[in-house]
């Protein structure tokens, strides 16, 4: 029902720090229609290829300045993704997103107090780097 | 004598404000040309930091009612009771989150905060003090799969009675009140890999005058048998919890609670080209307000933006425009 939301296209991009490729980037909207704080989020996973990466590999931020891994976010409650602003998700690997084509999916769930499930959005993008 | 007023729920134009096509501001003046006299708003959707909003958003949002002339009718409010994945907050946690939403409505100069479905009912008396300081009133929202045959509503409206205070009430959705199962929910879940069976075996009960929670009620909360027969698909196993959010109430449910009554939800899925909505008679309804003096405000709800099937345009615009001007013409012929 949000797959709609997720994964603005043309966000995905490698990273570069300090002259060297440290992994690599995308942005999202949230899968709900009201802004929460980060530790409503659920569950992100990201795909690259067909092969989940490793979740201690992900990082996410509201403003590219503060970052928090997955499990720092769950305690997270001053930091609020609002609706409508892109949430930024780095997966720190080496390198990046080898030159040429890589399908890229990502997923990302958000925890609401009156729905017993989480609410899911899912998209997969073809990158070319 | 009634008072029908007409408002329009800014949840109606969430798409158009996500994707950036619109502003706060455009939406504001969308609404106001067209003709309704009141807004519904989701501080936590359109007004950043909420309930903790700055100055400058406070002044943005102040400007914005004085040039539109807009009356702010409502606030939507949540409770986030598992903002922590480790454990529920406290009874005090939740107090002190939702007085921060009074405070917050008070300074919008909004009267009536809409509760969502299953706040506890315990958050009502410590509440209570600030209602009566602040001007505002709580309102538990009555939505479907939700409704009053659910524990935590009950347990909600029973406390409301109990304390019997004019700042303590409910908000009604009406999607309580479908008389058919919303075609457009059909075409977006088929085209999703849904079973056709699936929303035949539905449509049915809605011929029959009921509806699948109740069904589903009545065979103890589990899938009646018939009901699993036409579930094949993965898709089919997701959306089939998700069919109950579409009820067949009469109105006369109704009769009890209008006292308590702060608020409508028109729910729009889809305005037919003939005029009504496709799955709800929203000027019987308005009818039965009208015999029963109702003085408040229906807000358009539309929630068709959500099925909207991929590469079709969204339409939330030309929907509350066609929805606005259907209830204007409702209300002038009830109301005079």
């Amino acid at each position: 029902m949000f797959d709609n939301n997720v994964f603005l296209d043309d966000s995905c991009k490698n990273v570069v720090e300090n002259g060297s490729v440290i992994g690599y980037e995308m942005q999202t909207n949230i899968t709900y229609y009201r802004g929460i704080p980060l530790s409503m989020i659920e569950y992100i996973r990201v795909s690259k290829d067909g092969d989940d990466e490793p979740l201690e590999n992900i990082i996410i931020s509201i403003d590219k300045i503060d970052w928090f891994t997955l499990k720092e976010a769950e305690t997270v409650t001053s930091y609020k993704w609002e609706y409508g602003e892109p949430l930024y998700i780095r997966i720190l690997e080496e390198g990046g997103l080898s030159k040429g084509t890589h399908k890229i999916k990502l997923t990302v769930a958000t925890r609401t107090a009156y729905i017993p499930v989480p609410l899911e959005g899912s998209k997969e993008r073809i990158v070319e780097i | 004598m009634s008072k029908i007023k007409t408002c329009v729920s800014l949840y109606s134009l969430q798409d158009e404000y996500l994707n950036k096509r619109m502003s706060l501001e455009d939406i504001m003046w969308f609404v106001k040309e067209s003709k309704a006299e009141g807004v519904e708003i989701l501080p936590d959707q359109m007004l950043h930091g909420a309930p903790d909003i700055s100055d400058e958003t406070l002044e943005r949002w102040n400007k914005i009612i004085k040039e539109t002339e807009l009356k702010p009718v409502i606030a939507d409010v949540f409770l986030n009771t598992n903002i922590y994945k480790n454990r529920e907050l406290t009874h005090k946690e939740c107090v002190e989150l939702l007085v921060k939403e009074i405070k917050q409505a008070d300074k919008l100069g909004i009267r009536l905060i809409r509760l969502v479905s299953m706040v506890p009912y315990w958050v009502l008396e410590p509440l209570l003090p600030y209602c009566e300081q602040y001007n505002v009133t709580v309102a538990l929202e009555i939505h479907a799969a939700m409704a009053f045959d659910i524990q935590e509503t009950r347990e909600f409206i029973e406390e409301m009675k109990r304390l019997n205070s004019t700042y303590i009430g409910l908000v009604i959705d009406t999607g309580i009140f479908c008389r058919r199962f919303p075609r457009v929910v059909k075409k977006y879940e088929l085209n999703n890999g849904a079973s056709k069976e699936m929303f035949d075996y539905i449509d049915a009960l809605f011929e029959k005058g009921t509806d699948f929670h109740k069904e589903r009620k009545k065979n103890d909360g589990k899938f009646p048998e018939d009901f699993m027969k036409t579930m094949k698909t993965e898709e089919d196993h997701m959306f089939a919890h998700l069919c109950d959010g579409y009820e067949n109430y009469s109105y006369d449910i109704l009769d009890e609670y209008m006292p308590y009554i702060k608020h409508f939800h028109l729910k729009l899925f889809e305005m037919t080209e003939e005029g009504p909505e496709y799955s709800m008679d929203y000027k019987g309804l308005l009818q039965y307000l009208h015999e029963h003096n109702y003085d408040g405000y229906v807000a358009t709800e539309y929630e068709g933006n959500r099925f909207t099937l991929p590469g079709t345009p969204m339409a939330e615009k030309e929907q509350v425009s066609a929805n606005q001007k259907y209830i204007r013409e409702c209300l002038k012929e009830i109301q005079g």
